[in-house]
């Protein structure tokens, strides 16, 4: 299921900016990072992720030149490579999916061409999965919560998210530890197999030359 | 338009910084130079944080001098300064609030992916606030309880990608395994059926000559 945000290009730029600002304000409390994205080239961030994840981005563009922001142009891959979000020429945007396959998801910038200036973009990029993507506010009216109460229920939802890293990382562990004695065993029966090899074919060698010189009346 | 434009990012920059619970987990390939920077809302917040350089193991020889990782406070010091490291965990009270610089530096031409995660706790606390405002102690306890649950969270995360780094080692060695002795068989068979023409022809001709 993926949702695609259709915001619209602003033709009065401040006001849309600050009303997007405001409603990233309000959303879950998450801190984004800032992003230098090169003049030529693409910046590509992307993490590995497990099915079933619900996906939650926002990116501005910060740097000002000529009293311009600056654009650029988004995409977001699934590991299979398909496209799940693409911009070109904007300076906001929010892209919001639940992963259906686990894998390496991607999101690359890259600067638009029709951008003055000799300077780097920089862009501040919000990019929140699982737990912290998760709406508090739909929560907190549908269940009637406030104050104290919706902070212990945040807790305890980080807490079960904990819980189902630790699972993860306990399957992938024994995945990784069968592996690891399949390996084991394999270099040994190799080995001993490479032995095997040798002894068979030196003894073929022999054979088949006592035989060669036999007939040709040397021996 | 000059100060209109000023109050608009003074407003984007207020904004940006009313985030309290500071959460972000990204994986980056680094050229040369790769900086990622982060603000920090008040001075005090404890900045904590991994990062662990995902491609390593496999293809770094034994001589491969590593990445090389620093943090810059927004007064231009540089707090924390590792060279030739492949992974590290780092956490610092911050002295001042602003932007942060996390900066990657790869000495080598190939191209390096690393797991970052970094986060920023801020546990509300008395000399932050004006006088007349007053914080609950219960929300500093709950404050508290996030930062340790925050911490158990940002351990996770770098258990998880040094788990990848290692589970990509162990697929390359099977591979590696099966690869090599497959190879290794076909050329011990090519070499003493080789060996076998090669003594073929030696005898084949020159004893005819030698017993005429």
């Amino acid at each position: 299921m993926i949702k695609d945000s259709n915001v619209p290009m602003a033709m009065t730029f401040p006001p849309f900016l600050v009303v997007l600002l405001l409603a990233l304000s309000t959303g879950p409390l998450c801190d984004a990072i800032w992003l230098n994205i090169p003049k030529t080239g693409t910046k590509c961030v992307s993490e590995e992720i497990h099915s079933n994840v619900v996906v939650l981005s926002d990116y501005v563009v910060v740097s000002v030149e000529d009293g311009q922001t600056a654009t650029i142009a988004v995409k977001v891959t699934s590991p299979y490579g398909n496209n799940l979000h693409h911009r070109e020429n904007v300076t906001y945007g929010r892209f919001a999916f639940t992963t259906e396959e686990a894998g390496n998801y991607l999101a690359c910038f890259w600067s638009d061409n029709r951008t003055r200036g000799s300077g780097e973009v920089v862009v501040n990029i919000d990019w929140k999965t699982g737990i912290a993507a998760k709406d508090w506010e739909s929560v907190a009216r549908k269940e009637k919560l406030q104050g104290v109460e919706l902070e212990l229920r945040k807790l305890e939802g980080a807490v079960e998210a904990i819980h189902e890293n630790l699972l993860y990382l306990k399957s992938r562990e024994a995945e990784m530890r069968s592996t690891s004695e399949t390996t084991n065993a394999r270099v040994a029966w190799f080995s001993i197999m490479s032995l095997g090899i040798c002894i068979v074919v030196s003894g073929l060698q022999v054979w088949y030359l006592k035989r060669f010189f036999q007939k040709k009346k040397l021996i | 338009m000059e100060r209109k434009w000023r109050k608009i990012w003074g407003l984007i920059g207020l904004l940006l910084l009313n985030f309290v619970n500071n959460v972000s987990s990204l994986s980056l390939t680094i050229t040369k130079v790769e900086c990622v920077y982060k603000i920090v809302r008040s001075e005090g917040d404890i900045v904590s944080g991994n990062f662990v350089v995902v491609d390593h193991h496999i293809f770094w020889s034994s001589d491969h001098p590593g990445i090389d990782f620093s943090i810059i406070s927004p007064g231009g010091d540089i707090l924390h300064n590792l060279k030739g490291t492949s992974g590290d965990k780092f956490s610092f009270k911050a002295p001042r609030s602003g932007l942060y610089q996390f900066c990657f530096h790869n000495p080598l031409s190939t191209p390096e992916t690393i797991a970052l995660y970094i986060h920023i706790g801020h546990i509300p606390n008395e000399h932050n606030l004006a006088k007349n405002e007053h914080v609950d102690p219960i929300n500093v306890k709950i404050a508290e309880l996030r930062e340790a649950l925050e911490a158990v969270t940002t351990e996770q995360k770098y258990l998880k990608a040094r788990d990848a780094v290692h589970r990509r080692t162990n697929e390359s060695t099977k591979k590696r395994v099966i690869g090599y002795t497959v190879g290794e068989y076909i050329l011990l068979t090519i070499a003493s059926v080789l060996q076998v023409v090669y003594i073929r022809r030696l005898f084949s001709k020159s004893v005819g000559y030698n017993r005429i």
